[in-house]
């Protein structure tokens, strides 16, 4: 049960890290309150679908051109609606939502409600003392590790990771300094939807492909950032793996139906008792 | 000259009565479909209704009046089930309803159906519940049928003879654990199974009823896995079974598992999950087998035109408009008040067996009747029907990783 609740806990804690931390990032740096962060994380997994299923294409091409498509369709999002509305928190809430709900209306006229099926990279499942894990769980965990390494490495030791940094601390500032501010937008919402991506298609061929896949991302990913402490990408990871610990748990406890609510109980708590967050250095709402 | 011009607005009025009569005869039969087309359920009703107008009018229509569909979306949302019977009987002026696929949805639209006073041929929804308001209250639900498929009740009796006679009985395992998506028609079914299955020798180590949009199955398979079942019973419809199967095969989860998984009678099933439910064996009204003369022209014409086989709903659906248009013929008029008596007395001979009602109007199983098969998938997604066994083609096996794997038995 232990060695169980290690694994699984991981697993949960790398897929909720990998969805936390673009909605973080975008938020820390462009103040952007994105909830079509979900339908990102979805819109990968289907665009993934559609090219292993109906163009046939090998996994390894199609999962790469469905993050590389989601980046793109990110920075546009930025770019053409967020942007002209960004004076407004409120308006760019509402049109992130609208994004959100499109993609869900969109993914069933175009599929239908079914579940959809993605190949799963590792068909293998790997033993280990008793326990049973498919690999491409393990890869799941293996890659979320790697996509945050990757990501620490490009914000602290690339001269694009100074300008994000830059423009997060003090964007007037940044822009006199010469940082193209609008343009660092669109590559962080590019970004943070290129993450969310790869948790999709990595995610899909354990998980569900439905056109509502994108909502419950979307409230573990906003409940971690809360806990965590919004903009705080390490606070997010921090909080990614209280949440994916203490839900594995309360899964496998005699309670198991109440797994969902941990992170619901999680925000009340945190929003009570330290509404910064666990590392946010001001309260954001 | 009085008695001319007189006699010429008489034949008039009698001639644009008669028109009016004739037009009155020719005005279609208006088959109502109430179903989610979101889903391959949904979209399986509508085709094969769509299938069988085509072949009545095709042949001369009932009582010499072509049919028509007229097809709303009832989602899985009780509030937009309702919407779509009031549009259905109000708007469309529907003679009969034909669909139907979430019970707690059907529910909901029960009491607009009988105020509209409107036949309902439920081809989709399992509980009980639904046709115990026939017997509750006669005058005011009287409109309720059920065709298809056999209640949740009833499948639990059915299910219950494929544990305690093939998986006690030919596998010998002796203790089962039960997981049911929490939905109306699993609490309805459960218990039943249970008792069931415990008179028959057989111990339940687990029983759970989990959220349908669970989507991390990992520690109810712990649960099942450290009560010693040797083998898992799944009840499951509106849950994703796509991934459960899925998590179920990649944790080369040591038991076997089968019962009822509406989403695992589709005949892509093993294709789309890359055939991870081998060896998962499912309740099935229907196959590609001659179980009566009209089963085969049934489905090679559903096949022939849609490129796909049917589901479930659609043999449902095509026998349903078959008995109900038998019943008109019988009755000569489309009037509720007379068609219900004759479609009271139905014995039809559809593609998936002979169709009687109770008096709860509910359809009848048993030998010569209507019967659930229980049908394997095996390797390359052949279906093999491994009980009853009088209907049985081929031998159960058990999961490739298995330590008794290949042929258990007979």
């Amino acid at each position: 049960m232990f060695f169980e609740i290690l694994v699984f806990g991981a697993v949960s804690s790398a897929v909720y890290a990998m969805l936390a931390v673009g909605f973080t990032l975008i938020f820390g740096v462009a103040r952007i309150l994105n909830l079509s962060h979900g339908a990102f994380y979805g819109l990968g997994a289907y665009c993934a679908y559609v090219l292993t299923n109906t163009a046939h294409w090998p996994l390894l091409p199609a999962a790469i051109f469905s993050v590389l498509f989601v980046a793109a369709f990110g920075a546009a999002v930025e770019r053409w609606l967020v942007r002209p509305l960004r004076a407004s928190a409120l308006a760019v809430l509402m049109i992130t939502l609208a994004v959100a709900l499109l993609f869900e209306q969109a993914m069933l006229l175009i599929f239908g409600s079914e579940a959809r099926n993605v190949p799963a990279f590792v068909t293998d499942t790997w033993t280990y003392a008793g326990l049973n894990i498919s690999g491409q769980k393990l890869l799941t965990l293996a890659s979320g590790i790697a996509v945050l390494g990757l990501l620490y490495l490009f914000i602290q030791k690339t001269r694009f990771g100074s300008a994000i940094l830059a423009i997060s601390q003090d964007p007037e500032a940044a822009q006199y300094m010469g940082i193209p501010a609008n343009r660092m937008y669109s590559v962080v919402m590019g970004l943070s939807a290129a993450i969310a991506a790869t948790a999709g298609v990595l995610t899909a061929p354990f998980l569900t492909v439905q056109p509502t896949m994108d909502l419950l991302p979307m409230v573990k990913a906003f409940a971690i950032v809360i806990v965590g402490g919004l903009g705080s990408i390490p606070g997010s990871i921090l909080a990614a793996l209280l949440l994916g610990y203490t839900e594995t748990i309360v899964a496998y406890s005699p309670w198991q139906s109440w797994s969902e609510t941990v992170s619901l109980i999680a925000v009340l708590l945190t929003l009570i008792l330290r509404p910064a967050g666990l590392l946010g250095k001001r309260a954001a709402f | 000259m009085l008695r001319l011009l007189s006699s010429c607005a008489a034949a008039a009025l009698a001639l644009i009565g008669s028109a009016t009569l004739a037009v009155a005869e020719e005005k279609p039969i208006v088959i109502g479909a109430d179903s989610p087309i979101q889903l391959q359920v949904g979209r399986d009703t509508v085709d094969a209704l769509q299938l069988a107008i085509d072949e009545i009018n095709g042949k001369g229509g009932v009582l010499g009046r072509k049919l028509q569909l007229a097809v709303e979306d009832e989602t899985m949302d009780p509030q937009q089930g309702v919407a779509a019977i009031k549009k259905l009987t109000a708007d469309e002026h529907v003679d009969v309803l034909i669909g139907g696929y979430n019970s707690g949805v059907t529910l909901a639209q029960e009491p607009h159906i009988a105020d509209a006073k409107t036949i309902y041929l439920g081809i989709g929804s399992a509980s009980p519940s639904i046709t115990d308001f026939v017997g509750k209250n006669y005058k005011r639900f009287k409109y309720m049928f059920r065709v298809n498929p056999i209640n949740a009740v009833r499948q639990a009796d059915q299910l219950t003879g494929f544990v305690t006679g093939k998986v006690k009985g030919d596998l010998g395992f002796n203790t089962i654990a039960i997981i049911g998506e929490n939905a109306k028609w699993v609490q309805d079914l459960t218990p039943v199974l249970k008792e069931g299955v415990e008179k028959g020798g057989v111990k339940v180590a687990v029983l759970e009823l989990f959220d349908p949009d669970m989507s991390d199955f990992s520690p109810l398979l712990a649960k099942v896995k450290e009560s010693g079942a040797q083998y898992l019973v799944v009840i499951l419809s509106h849950a994703n079974s796509d991934v459960f199967v899925k998590q179920w095969y990649d944790a080369k989860f040591p038991l076997p598992i089968g019962g009822i998984d509406v989403k695992s009678q589709d005949p892509d099933f093993f294709q789309r999950i890359g055939g991870k439910s081998i060896s998962e064996t499912v309740s099935l009204g229907i196959l590609a087998e001659p179980l009566t003369p009209k089963t085969m022209p049934f489905w090679n014409a559903f096949v022939e035109r849609y490129k796909r086989p049917p589901v479930y709903t659609a043999p449902g659906a095509y026998d349903a408009l078959y008995l109900y248009a038998e019943a008109v013929e019988r009755a000569k008029t489309t009037d509720p008040e007379m068609v219900i008596p004759e479609l009271e007395k139905t014995k039809y001979q559809g593609t998936q067996g002979t169709y009687v009602f109770d008096e709860h109007h509910d359809v009848l199983p048993g030998p010569g009747l209507i019967n659930l098969l229980y049908v394997q998938w095996q390797p390359d997604g052949k279906r093999v029907i491994v009980w009853p066994k009088e209907l049985a083609n081929g031998k159960m096996i058990l999961p490739p990783w298995s330590n008794q794997h290949a042929e258990a038995t007979k």
